[in-house]
């Protein structure tokens, strides 16, 4: 029995080394560790890198970083608070100079980064707020604005009148929450258009296939779809065929690499373009800001912009 | 009842050792029938084809895992395994260029060596399945953001094709996803019932001492259950892969409860020893018409989960109450 | 008996679906008495005892516990009664000590904080009224299955039970063990105590009984003296008269051409330095105490476990340690001694159970040979009167003669020269056991050979054409079957004891 659990924690210590060392390759043009010396070094605790989006967060951070001569630790929590609260326990020991935080969950993110504000370490939140703590800057798009953009570039494609369908992002999320309160009042303008069903998929391609496959069915008569992101709608595109774009108009939100070519291909009519690799950048001045001296501002909105097929151009 | 003729009674008894021979399909036709009553749009050939369409992931993956289950063990890794698998072919095509029936190949192949991997670790190298699979759904699923850098990769034209829609006569089409569930179902049921490994599988599953002392080779039913696992696994994450003419590094995460509810619903024993293709693909069905009902009923999000719980509970349990009416 | 009756069945009955397993049974147990239950597996001894024990409810016809009607309806309620019961699958959990076991249910404590000292000192006691000689910090599965039996009923001991229900405990003793086992008796007879006693062995009827139950296809067909002789008994269980309990013929005629050589084999210290043979047509017995090291003897030479020295040879050459399956392939067949967890896999059918060791052999490209394993299996399990509903039925529901002749059954269509039997008719009933002897005939008669251990010295000396000793990891003497007595194997399997060395 003994000998037994000795294999386990073994393989357990070399599936970690492994694990490790592959995270290491894949931050490691940015790694504190082997930067040159005199360079200050900042955390980008990441929620995830399971999702292109945050990946351009950390691009546009990484980039930015290397102008401003910091040197970034990038860290993935894999949607999990916890994780993120241990990596960032770790590298506040290890002597960060700051922590630019892209919350996995707002609320526990406060008890986290406690430990750094205690230590003036200034902390940049990112992309998502943390509730019940007060960060040096919160840099992120302006999802509600975003929501009511959509709704504007739907309502438009479909001449203001019809049945709409909304899918909704992961259940609970505050991406999903304020998208989806933005769409709802910007339809608020459009009496015409009726929402006839309003499903999550999940912030995900495959369950935007299903769900806007099931939802046809029951509402064969729908002239557009709103995703709370590109990756449902571009689902959603899958699952309307050779209608996308042409009977059915859908509106998408992130501008995405894949949403933006989808909008040259003409299947999907809008998204609302967060800048991911701008909020990477914006995170990282604002770091370097305050590691300067200099007290950043409160909040930076990061614009989020309607991409149509007219000015696709100047996003790709 | 009194009244009932012979004949009738005989009907009646036989009716009564089909439902509880066959608890989960009995489930599937009652849950069938609430929907068609409940909703016109449900019961339209469109729509069920619709639900074998989005029942075929599971489903291959299920098939898969029934094999694991019926030899006592648990795979928790086909869902990244099926992300890998995908990820692997899409990258073989747009990065290493290879031609696109191989690069499907070389997914195949993926699935089939991450599983063998598993599969050496749980019977020579002594591992308990749990952790070994484990540890390899946090492997696979880190190994295919390495090679996707965590961005969608496009899939060539072989692999699209698994997602397609084949024509037949007088334009009604046939989805491929269909058609790869039925097969992986076939080869499923006919390795577990007709072929030397697979009623091993049950004398191992059954109970692993008796079976190694009967001379059965523990050690290699072990590693093929595994192996299978991985190879469907990977037929699973091509066909989603294909579906979306786009492989995704978050494909397929969290399918392997979904897959291993399937094998469960349709009558397996976690314990091992029991399980039949037959059961899973209903179970997988199941799951796919729940999901499919639920949209449609416009049922809200937050409510599907808790419908999706009570279901799969629903189903085990009058599984295991039927199982202790029948033992003494 | 001049005493009231502390229990009393009146008409019980009770069905498992269409079966009827018990027909209006009725019987008083009086206190300071042990009745003996008799019966074929499948009489209804189990369910009577079940239901008394809390565990089953009769359909019909009512439990009374000192004339009173009890409520047995849950084990815990039979329990608090004073009823307690040792089972025939042991409940014993192994990863807890030998005193946690004792005491399981009723810890010591002081506001749930476990008082050790209490329960070693309550646990030290309880095992040392059966004359146990273990150390009650022991985990219980370092302990082999006698002395974990012994724990149960140093369990039971600890209830200060008015009814104890002993279902087969000396199943798995040894000599001296039942002797222990019935001074116990013996003494919790005199403090007024009732039990209940099952027992396949029919010598140990008239020395523990004092009144004898006779069950038959769940009618109580009798109740008669303990010291009914013994024949008589079997007529009663049977039905039939049974002319020889151990009926061995060597019928064999050829050359006794050797058929297993096994050279200076040592494992730890359970087997050191073990050479014997085997030849075609005989049976050659293994008698010895618990814990000589026979069982493990007999895997190493099956392949189920690995050895440190020494050679296995068959005719077509020496075999390859540990593995199991090329020893199956060149005819050598092991019936284990638990066969519910090493001899079937219950859950699956008759069938699948006797066609394991061909599974590979009749295939045709990996594929089972479905039609052939039917006919073969059918063909064979008539040959053994194996009793069950069709070869579809699963193995767990049959009794368990008729289990362990699908393990010999398996072997039968393996075609296996060498047979390693390990307590080949424990827990089965007289009928089948004969059966089963007769079929170990067979073997012999086609030039097969047999190696049995078996703590049954009745059958060790009654099957075997040899006998080898087992003492302590060695051979410590061979008899042939005209001078072997239970004497002479009995002094030469506990001579020279080497304690220290257990």
């Amino acid at each position: 029995m003994k000998k037994r659990l000795h294999i386990v924690a073994l393989s357990l210590a070399a599936a970690m080394v492994l694990t490790v060392s592959a995270c290491g390759r894949d931050a490691g043009s940015s790694d504190a560790s082997s930067g040159t010396a005199g360079q200050k070094k900042v955390t980008l605790a990441l929620s995830t890198l399971n999702n292109p989006f945050f990946v351009d967060v950390r691009d546009g951070a990484l980039a930015e970083a290397e102008a401003k001569g910091l040197s970034l630790t990038v860290l993935d929590a894999q949607n999990d608070a916890t994780t993120q609260s241990n990596q960032i326990q770790t590298d506040v020991s290890a002597g960060t100079a700051g922590i630019i935080i892209n919350p996995v969950d707002s609320d526990a993110a406060a008890a986290a980064i406690k430990p750094a504000l205690d230590k003036k370490i200034p902390v940049v939140a990112v992309d998502r707020a943390v509730t019940g703590a007060t960060v040096t800057s919160f840099i992120a798009s302006d999802n509600v604005a975003g929501g009511k953009q959509a709704a504007d570039a739907l309502a438009k494609a479909i001449g203001e009148k019809g049945k709409i369908i909304q899918l909704q992002g992961t259940a609970g999320t505050s991406a999903s929450r304020d998208r989806g309160q933005g769409f709802t009042d910007g339809m608020k303008a459009y009496p015409n258009i009726q929402i006839v069903a309003t499903q999550t998929a999940g912030f995900d391609r495959t369950q935007g296939l299903d769900v806007t496959t099931n939802l046809l069915q029951a509402n064969p008569d729908v002239v557009g779809i709103f995703a709370e992101n590109d990756e449902m709608a571009l689902g959603a595109i899958q699952a309307l065929g050779d209608k996308a774009g042409k009977t059915v108009f859908v509106v998408g939100f992130d501008g995405s690499a894949d949403g933006l070519k989808a909008i040259t291909a003409g299947t999907l009519t809008a998204t609302i373009a967060q800048q991911p690799k701008e909020l990477g950048k914006t995170a990282v001045d604002a770091m370097a800001d305050a590691l300067a001296g200099n007290t950043p501002a409160a909040t930076q909105p990061v614009p989020v912009q309607t991409v149509t097929k007219d000015n696709v151009a100047d996003f790709s | 009842m009194t009244t009932a003729t012979p004949a009738g009674r005989r009907l009646a008894a036989q009716t009564g050792r089909f439902v509880s021979a066959n608890g989960a399909l009995v489930g599937l036709v009652v849950l069938c029938l609430a929907l068609f009553i409940a909703t016109p749009h449900f019961f339209t050939a469109e729509n069920l084809v619709n639900v074998g369409v989005q029942a075929s992931t599971i489903a291959v993956l299920a098939f898969g895992q029934t094999f694991v289950i019926v030899a006592a063990g648990i795979d928790l890794s086909v869902g990244s395994v099926a992300a890998l698998a995908s990820m692997a072919a899409a990258w073989m095509y747009a990065d290493a260029g290879l031609p696109g029936l191989l690069a499907l190949l070389a997914g195949l192949l993926t699935g089939l060596v991450v599983g063998l991997v598993s599969g050496f670790a749980t019977s020579y190298g002594k591992l308990p399945a749990f952790i070994a699979t484990l540890a390899m759904l946090s492997v696979a699923r880190g190994l295919t953001l390495v090679i996707s850098d965590g961005r969608p990769i496009s899939t060539p034209d072989a692999i699209s094709f698994l997602g397609s829609d084949i024509p037949i006569a007088g334009g009604v089409t046939l989805p491929v996803p269909i058609l790869v569930l039925i097969v992986a179902g076939l080869v499923c049921s006919f390795v577990l019932n007709r072929t030397v490994i697979g009623r091993s599988m049950y004398a191992v599953g059954g109970n692993i001492e008796s079976a190694r002392l009967a001379g059965l080779p523990v050690k290699r039913v072990l590693v093929t259950v595994f192996a299978l696992s991985g190879l469907y696994a990977g037929l699973a994450g091509l066909v989603l892969a294909g579906r979306l003419s786009s492989a995704q590094p978050q494909a397929a995460s969290g399918y392997e409860l979904d897959a291993i509810a399937a094998v469960v619903i349709g009558g397996a024993s976690l314990s091992g020893g029991v399980g039949k293709a037959s059961g899973t693909l209903v179970g997988a069905l199941i799951l796919a018409v729940i999901r499919n009902g639920l949209n449609i009923l416009n049922v809200s999000s937050f409510w599907q989960q808790v419908v999706i719980g009570l279901v799969i509970a629903a189903a085990v349990g009058i599984d295991v109450l039927r199982r202790k009416d029948t033992r003494h | 008996m001049n005493l009231a009756p502390v229990l009393r069945l009146e008409g019980v009955s009770k069905s498992f679906g269409p079966v009827n397993v018990l027909r209006q049974v009725t019987l008083d147990v009086h206190p300071g008495e042990v009745l003996v239950l008799l019966g074929e597996n499948g009489a209804g001894k189990s369910t009577l005892i079940k239901m008394i024990a809390g565990i089953h409810h009769p359909d019909a016809g009512r439990i009374l516990l000192n004339g009173e009607p009890a409520d047995l309806s849950s084990v815990h309620m039979a329990e608090s009664a004073g009823i307690a019961t040792i089972h025939q699958e042991l409940n014993i959990v192994g990863s807890l000590s030998v005193a946690e076991n004792v005491l399981l249910g009723r810890l010591p404590n002081r506001c749930g904080v476990l008082d050790r000292k209490r329960m070693r000192r309550a646990a030290c006691e309880a095992v040392a009224r059966i004359g146990l000689d273990v150390d009650v910090d022991t985990p219980a599965d370092s302990l082999g299955v006698a002395q974990q039996q012994l724990v149960e009923i140093a369990r039971a001991l600890t209830l200060d039970a008015r009814i104890l229900i002993l279902d087969e405990p000396t199943a798995a003793l040894t000599g001296s063990e039942i002797d222990d086992l019935f001074t116990i008796m013996d003494e919790l007879r005199r403090r007024g105590t009732a039990m209940i006693f099952i027992s396949h062995h029919l010598e140990e009827v008239a020395r523990i009984g004092d009144r004898v139950a006779v069950l038959r296809d769940g009618d109580l067909i009798d109740i008669v003296p303990a010291s009914t002789p013994e024949d008589e008994l079997v007529r009663l269980m049977v039905g039939r008269a049974i002319e020889d309990h151990y009926p061995r013929r060597r019928e064999y005629e050829g050359a006794p051409d050797l058929l297993l050589e096994v050279n200076g084999l040592c494992r730890g210290a359970r087997v050191r330095g073990v050479s014997l043979e085997v030849r075609a047509g005989e049976v050659v017995g293994v008698a010895g105490l618990v814990g000589a090291g026979r069982t493990e003897l007999l895997r190493c030479i099956a392949g189920a476990d690995r050895y440190d020295a020494g050679t296995v040879t068959l005719r077509d050459g020496p075999v390859g340690k540990g593995n199991v399956g090329q020893a199956v392939m060149r005819g050598i067949g092991l019936v284990p001694e638990d066969r519910k967890n090493q001899g079937l896999v219950l859950g699956a059918s008759v069938v699948e159970n006797v066609g394991y060791a061909t599974l590979r052999s009749t295939s045709r490209a990996g594929l089972v040979d479905r039609k052939g394993q039917r006919a073969r299996a059918s063909e064979v399990t008539k040959r053994l009167s194996v009793r069950m509903r069709d070869i579809d039925q699963p193995v767990r529901d049959l009794s368990g003669g008729n289990q362990q002749k699908c393990v010999f059954g398996r072997w039968a269509l393996a075609g296996s020269r060498v047979l390693l039997l390990d307590e080949p008719t424990r827990g089965v009933d007289v009928g089948a056991r004969v059966e089963i002897y007769e079929f170990i005939n067979e073997i012999t008669r086609a030039g097969g050979g047999v190696l049995m251990v078996s703590s049954d010295l009745p059958e060790v000396l009654g099957m075997s054409d040899r006998v080898l000793v087992m003492n302590n990891g060695r051979i410590v003497g061979e008899l042939a079957a005209e001078e072997a007595t239970q004497d002479s194997v009995m002094s030469l399997a506990v001579r020279d004891l080497d304690v220290s060395t257990l």
